[in-house]
């Protein structure tokens, strides 16, 4: 019966012995206590020796964690009211503190719940909404129209501060109070601002508005440009036939002075002759068909026409 | 990730010693040679098995040996320490990872299908001028330090959305709905991918971004039809200004040429007045020139052969004799020609 006893007294040092090694490995931090009290620094990761049974190894995450808020709705100085979504992150840098304060990491959430919750409500609630949204080095597109008022007091465009800087408030105050909990907080983000239901639908017909009001704009600055090109072809097409008109009668006047110069010229040779040539040629073309002709016997004609016949 | 609170390390050597000490209280005894064979070929199987391990060709592994970071290892077939003593975790660090916002894929394939339902608060985004835009985007990032991804943060994609989150909002909150909309798309895109960048490299997490691109930017549904409206007004305009170019080009050219033709006309008139004066007055210098010569004989002639033309013309023709005061009927000529009497 020696061997079994052997084995028995083997199995047991091993089982008591793998209990006083422990394994810390890279994404964690540990803290070794004796029935409670804290007796180690922090544990780096690695293979690890502690008294069996007595002393227990309690670990904690080494690597940055993430805080999610509560989508809170929250007015702002101006009195609009938005959602805003935070987010942080996070992580344990004094274990034993952190473990002496909070305990767990669930523990450590609620806590960072109060303490950012309301840094970030005050921080939104002593703003415009346009300093929360906009950044310092936002151009406004037509800055002059813009006027920011609260409860009838205008603010002045110089008093209002970019999202930077309140970020950078926000992340300060809350991480002034984190460190007695171990915890370092390493930035805090709003992840999300949007209105509110209600106000929401408001913005919407006022953008709906607003684009209504461009839309006008378009079609009259249409109807103006075709006005003006009408315009334009009316005046051109007047210029053309005017100016056509003009140079026609011109050309007809010159045409008919120099004719008129021409015929002077050559019946000026004969008066007489140019003067009997006309009457000949007036008789061809003014009696007509069948029409009467009165003849007295001492004209010329008669004695003509009796030559004639 | 899975949660590490406890490494698995020491749970499962636990585990296995109380399997064998069962094992031997069970088996001790009866058949006492072959116990301790099986023992050792029990521990050769298990050992074997938990020594051997695979990386896939985009992935990169990362070994820690009692829990402290000992090597990387490329794709392939290795060996490792087994009982836990080494364990390895996979990163897929050849593959580009991403994320999108605003919507999600539903069946990537040829035709992909997406779905935006419920994702509004995540699209919905405030410009600087206080109004509300629609954004889609995707982020595509690279595990650039796959020991840094593991185990410097707990839960790297969750915070690369919840930072491209804020760093996208925070680019629009710094511009204009119309300028979302339209032209500063990819000069946007640019800004958020490098302040994104720059966080996560304070956070220092060995994560690479590749890319942060904008999809769909639109106005909220409500108002997507004034937009439209505002691009129709646009078209309406650009359409009456071609209606009234139209116009322009369709007449003005018009009247150039009949102005032209008019001018033409007027000059067909000048050239035809003179050409006739020139031909009259020549034609009257040649008769004058011959009538000089003879004038009497040239008179008479003309003076015939005119009435010549004139008298076929004539119905009637009345002859006045000054002496007797009577007015003589002439013969109606072309009547006697024709055979007729008229009353």
């Amino acid at each position: 019966m020696k061997a079994p006893i052997f084995f028995v007294i083997i199995v047991a040092v091993i089982f008591i012995g793998m209990d006083g090694l422990y394994v810390v490995n890279e994404a964690e931090q540990a803290i070794v206590t004796q029935f409670g009290k804290p007796v180690s620094d922090v544990v780096e990761p690695g293979l690890h020796l502690k008294i069996p049974f007595v002393q227990k190894v309690n670990r904690f995450e080494k690597r940055i964690l993430k805080w999610d808020g509560d989508p809170n709705q929250i007015p702002t100085k101006d009195k609009r009211f938005i959602w805003v979504d935070t987010t942080a992150r996070w992580r344990i840098n004094d274990p034993l503190l952190f473990y002496k304060t909070v305990a767990t990491e669930r523990g450590a959430q609620s806590r960072l719940d109060d303490i950012i919750d309301s840094v970030v409500r005050d921080a939104v609630s002593g703003r415009l909404l346009v300093e929360l949204v906009r950044g310092s080095d936002y151009k406004a597109q037509d800055s002059e129209a813009e006027r920011f008022e609260v409860e009838g007091v205008e603010v002045k465009k110089e008093e209002l501060v970019g999202r930077e800087e309140i970020f950078a408030g926000i992340l300060e105050k809350a991480r002034a109070s984190t460190p007695e909990y171990g915890i370092e907080l390493l930035d805090v983000q709003i992840k999300r601002i949007n209105y509110v239901e209600q106000v929401r639908v408001r913005v919407y017909e006022r953008m709906i508005n607003e684009r209504k009001k461009v839309a006008a704009e378009y079609r009259s600055e249409g109807e103006g440009e075709k006005a003006e090109i009408l315009g334009k072809m009316g005046r051109e097409l007047k210029e053309i036939s005017s100016e056509a008109y003009r140079k026609v009668l011109e050309v007809r006047g010159a045409a008919d002075a120099e004719a008129a110069s021409i015929y002077a010229e050559a019946y000026n040779q004969d008066k007489e002759f140019y003067a009997f040539l006309r009457t000949m040629e007036s008789y061809k073309k003014s009696i007509q068909q069948n029409g009467r002709l009165i003849i007295s016997t001492d004209s010329d004609y008669y004695k003509y026409l009796k030559d004639a016949q | 990730m899975q949660d590490w609170g406890r490494g698995p390390s020491s749970e499962d050597l636990e585990k296995k010693v109380i399997e064998i000490k069962n094992h031997l209280k069970n088996k001790f005894g009866p058949q006492k040679g072959i116990l301790p064979i099986l023992f050792v070929i029990f521990l050769v199987v298990i050992g074997g098995y938990s020594s051997m391990y695979e990386v896939d060709t985009e992935e990169t592994g990362v070994v820690l040996r009692f829990g402290k970071f000992s090597t990387f290892s490329e794709p392939g077939l290795h060996f490792k320490l087994p009982f836990g003593i080494d364990q390895v975790y996979l990163a897929q660090t050849g593959r580009v990872l991403k994320e999108e916002f605003g919507f999600r894929t539903v069946t990537p394939d040829v035709r992909t299908t997406y779905t935006k339902k419920g994702l509004e608060e995540e699209s919905l985004t405030l410009t600087g001028d206080l109004n509300v835009s629609d954004v889609e985007w995707i982020v595509q990032f690279q595990i650039a330090d796959p020991f840094k991804f593991i185990f410097r943060i707990k839960d790297p994609v969750g915070t690369v959305r919840d930072i491209a989150e804020a760093m996208v909002r925070k680019a629009i909150g710094n511009a204009n709905v119309t300028d979302v909309l339209t032209t500063e798309r990819a000069q946007l895109s640019g800004e958020i991918e490098q302040n994104l960048q720059t966080t996560l490299n304070n956070y220092d997490i060995g994560i690479r971004i590749v890319t942060v691109k904008f999809q769909d930017v639109t106005p909220p549904d409500p108002v997507k039809a004034a937009f439209n409206e505002v691009n129709e007004a646009e078209q309406q305009k650009e359409s009456l200004i071609f209606q009234a170019r139209e116009q322009f080009n369709r007449e003005v050219p018009r009247a150039r040429g009949e102005a032209k033709q008019a001018l033409q006309e007027a000059e067909g008139y000048a050239v035809e007045r003179i050409n006739k004066a020139r031909g009259e007055t020549n034609r009257f210098m040649a008769l004058l020139t011959e009538y000089r010569k003879a004038p009497n004989v040239t008179r008479r002639r003309i003076h015939i052969e005119t009435l010549e033309e004139v008298m076929p013309r004539l119905d009637e023709i009345y002859i006045m004799d000054e002496k007797g005061g009577g007015l003589l009927p002439l013969l109606p000529l072309r009547k006697t020609m024709e055979g007729g009497a008229k009353q």
